[in-house]
């Protein structure tokens, strides 16, 4: 009778942390690489920053991540100084950027099967305070049971009520930027 | 000759003033960073006690810590090693919490001779410099608690 009942619990615990070890969890990851390009005839500036946080949950295809936007470094000083301030990303009042989506192809993504999956990821930017849906491509990349993912996109600054419309910004930064992500869960 | 006398001082002054001037705008262009390490300390606080302070109100720890050009304050914070880890730029980033705690204080170490992977043990209390970047919170969407970020960091006390 007693073994009867340590065999019940033994195979009840091993269903239990079967149900948590399986592939649909919510995965986090922070080890991250964001950064942007923008290129105009005078010059070409890039940031990067390695602070974001991100989550993907793979039953669901929820996906979002926060940025510190202080973390982006910039080669010149000065032009690190006009980013961080109240004029560019007023990264005081706004310090996090955030972006919450879902991958809307999660049938053609098999987060169990080693492969490189193109994921449709649809959902909401806020930078500064102002949100916007976007739509963009990404790419899915599943090796022995760890999962990265990665996206190039363009932001249009002016959506967020980023502009410029005179003077050495207006001739220096492009009105589009690209953003490249890219994260290992 | 003699009628264009007041030429030389005049001429003199639009040089000087032109040289100046190009001296600040290269100097303005080509600015350098600054050094986190060797400027001074604004504060000195336990890991613990600067994610309290951001979980307790964090408009008031953003303006106190946060600076609107990006220059925010530099800290002497006091912790546990939690976790070490690499990231993609191959920094070394040392987690400063307690178990007990949701969020601790995430920092990123400078480029250094010393592997801290190596030297550091989860557990050991260190003490860390580096300029804050962002604060901790609970964040509904990712439905987990976020860390303090530090970057530019260094050990303060000796391992």
């Amino acid at each position: 009778m007693k073994t009867k009942s340590i065999v019940l619990v033994a195979s009840f615990i091993m269903l239990i942390s079967a149900a948590f070890v399986s592939p649909f969890e919510k995965l986090v990851s922070q080890k991250t690489h964001i950064s942007f390009f923008s290129s105009t005839p005078v010059e070409d500036i890039t940031a990067d920053n390695y602070k974001a946080t991100s989550t993907l949950d793979t039953s669901t295809g929820d996906l979002v991540f926060s940025v510190p936007m202080q973390s982006f470094e910039f080669e010149k000083a000065l032009m690190q100084k006009h980013y961080n301030g109240k004029d560019f990303l007023d990264t005081k009042s706004f310090p996090k950027s955030k972006f919450v989506g879902k991958i809307t192809n999660l049938d053609q993504v098999d987060f169990t099967k080693d492969g490189t999956y193109e994921a449709s990821v649809s959902g909401e930017m806020t930078i500064k305070g102002v949100t916007n849906s976007v739509d963009e491509k990404g790419t899915i990349l599943v090796k022995g049971g760890r999962v990265a993912a990665e996206s190039t996109f363009d932001l249009t600054l002016a959506d967020y009520g980023i502009n410029f419309k005179n003077g050495k910004p207006a001739s220096n930064i492009a009105k589009t930027i690209e953003i490249t992500f890219k994260g290992e869960y | 000759m003699k009628k264009f006398k007041w030429l030389k001082p005049v001429l003199i002054a639009f040089t000087a003033t032109a040289v100046i001037g190009l001296a600040v705008v290269a100097y303005l262009l080509n600015m350098p960073h600054r050094d986190i390490q060797s400027s001074q300390t604004d504060y000195a606080i336990s890991a613990n006690l600067l994610v309290e302070e951001f979980l307790a109100s964090s408009d008031t720890a953003y303006e106190k810590y946060l600076d609107e050009a990006g220059e925010s304050k530099i800290l002497e914070v006091e912790g546990e090693v939690y976790e070490i880890s690499k990231d993609f730029n191959e920094q070394t980033v040392v987690l400063l919490k307690t178990t007990d705690k949701e969020a601790g204080v995430s920092c990123t170490f400078l480029p250094s001779e010393i592997d801290f992977g190596q030297h550091l043990k989860v557990g050991q209390k260190i003490k860390v410099k580096g300029v804050i970047r962002s604060g901790a919170n609970y964040d509904a969407d990712l439905e987990m608690y976020e860390h303090v970020i530090m970057e530019k960091c260094d050990l303060v006390t000796n391992i």
